[in-house]
């Protein structure tokens, strides 16, 4: 006799994608109300972190991976962020330091 | 606590014992591409901060020029492929391998909507005047971008391939490294281009 699958629990992947749409939704909100604010910058840096987080963290299972690429994903989407916010507050130091 | 219950899904994750050392989602291979992909991108991350630094107002400008339209359209149909992919790996988990395949169909025709609204992107672009020479904004868009739009395209090659083998029956609840490779991969892409999202259309 064949055994019955059993049933897969989507809720937490249908959770994670209305999040991602949700905060793409909210991102557009703020670059259209805020635009050239200076801390609009640290705000679409903290939902770029957070829907690349959701989506290593639910779509990759992240938690249950090898160390190695539980790193390589942290640092991957840690990265971009932070450049923003450094970019956000010290342009022109970088601008200096990145001048041949 | 069980890898299952950590990420809450009902089903058995493959290598569960291994938890504490973890597991390689799909494979090893898969994961040395993956990270070429991310050292790729960090190489043009830092090539559009560094410009961005150099040009600010450049920058600001350029977003405005650009549609966010296309950009949330792509981001919308990224985010979406991803999340019908991981309900496929998820499905084939379990052993059902007709809903495994269902959801890799609806990611396949979601992913095919990329390349269709970046080709509208582009002609929209042109109509406007913008083009690769038209300032250090829209170079380091279209370098980035195009980029992007490559590595999508070998995502839907390997969508099709794994397709193909999950058709042949390739598949099942206990072996679909393959299935999760392709998932992997494609998930890894999707942050990408969250990352890239807001760098061109949102920071005006």
């Amino acid at each position: 006799m064949t055994p019955t699958p059993e049933s897969a629990n989507l809720r937490p992947l249908i959770f994670a994608w209305l999040t991602l749409v949700g905060l793409t939704v909210l991102g557009n909100q703020l670059g259209t109300l805020l635009h050239d604010a200076a801390w609009l910058q640290v705000m679409v840096a903290g939902i770029v972190w957070l829907k690349g987080y959701l989506v290593a963290d639910r779509f990759i299972e992240m938690r249950a991976a090898h160390p190695f690429i539980r790193n390589v994903l942290r640092a991957f989407i840690a990265f971009a962020p932070l450049a923003l916010v450094a970019t956000a507050f010290f342009g022109a130091r970088l601008a200096r330091w990145a001048t041949l | 606590m069980s890898t299952a219950s950590l990420n809450g899904l009902d089903g058995p994750i493959p290598d569960a014992s291994r938890a504490t050392s973890g597991r390689v989602p799909g494979n090893k291979g898969i994961w040395v591409g993956i990270c070429c992909e991310f050292v790729e991108f960090l190489v043009l991350f830092v090539v559009y901060f560094v410009a961005r630094a150099h040009f600010p107002e450049a920058f600001e400008q350029g977003a405005a020029r650009l549609s966010r339209t296309a950009g949330t359209t792509i981001t919308l149909l990224m985010i979406t492929s991803s999340f019908f992919i991981a309900c496929s790996v998820a499905t084939m988990r379990v052993g059902r391998r007709g809903a495994s395949l269902a959801w890799l169909v609806a990611g396949l025709l979601v992913a095919l909507g990329y390349p269709v609204a970046k080709w509208l992107e582009i002609q929209w672009n042109l109509a406007q005047g913008i083009n690769g020479d038209s300032g250090i904004f829209f170079t380091v868009y279209y370098y980035l971008t195009f980029n992007h739009l490559v590595h999508a395209v070998w995502g839907i090659l390997g969508i099709l391939w794994v397709l193909a083998r999950h058709l042949a029956g390739g598949y099942s609840a206990e072996d679909y490294g393959g299935l999760e490779a392709l998932a992997s991969y494609w998930h890894a892409t999707d942050i990408i281009w969250l990352v890239i999202f807001p760098f061109f259309y949102v920071l005006a």
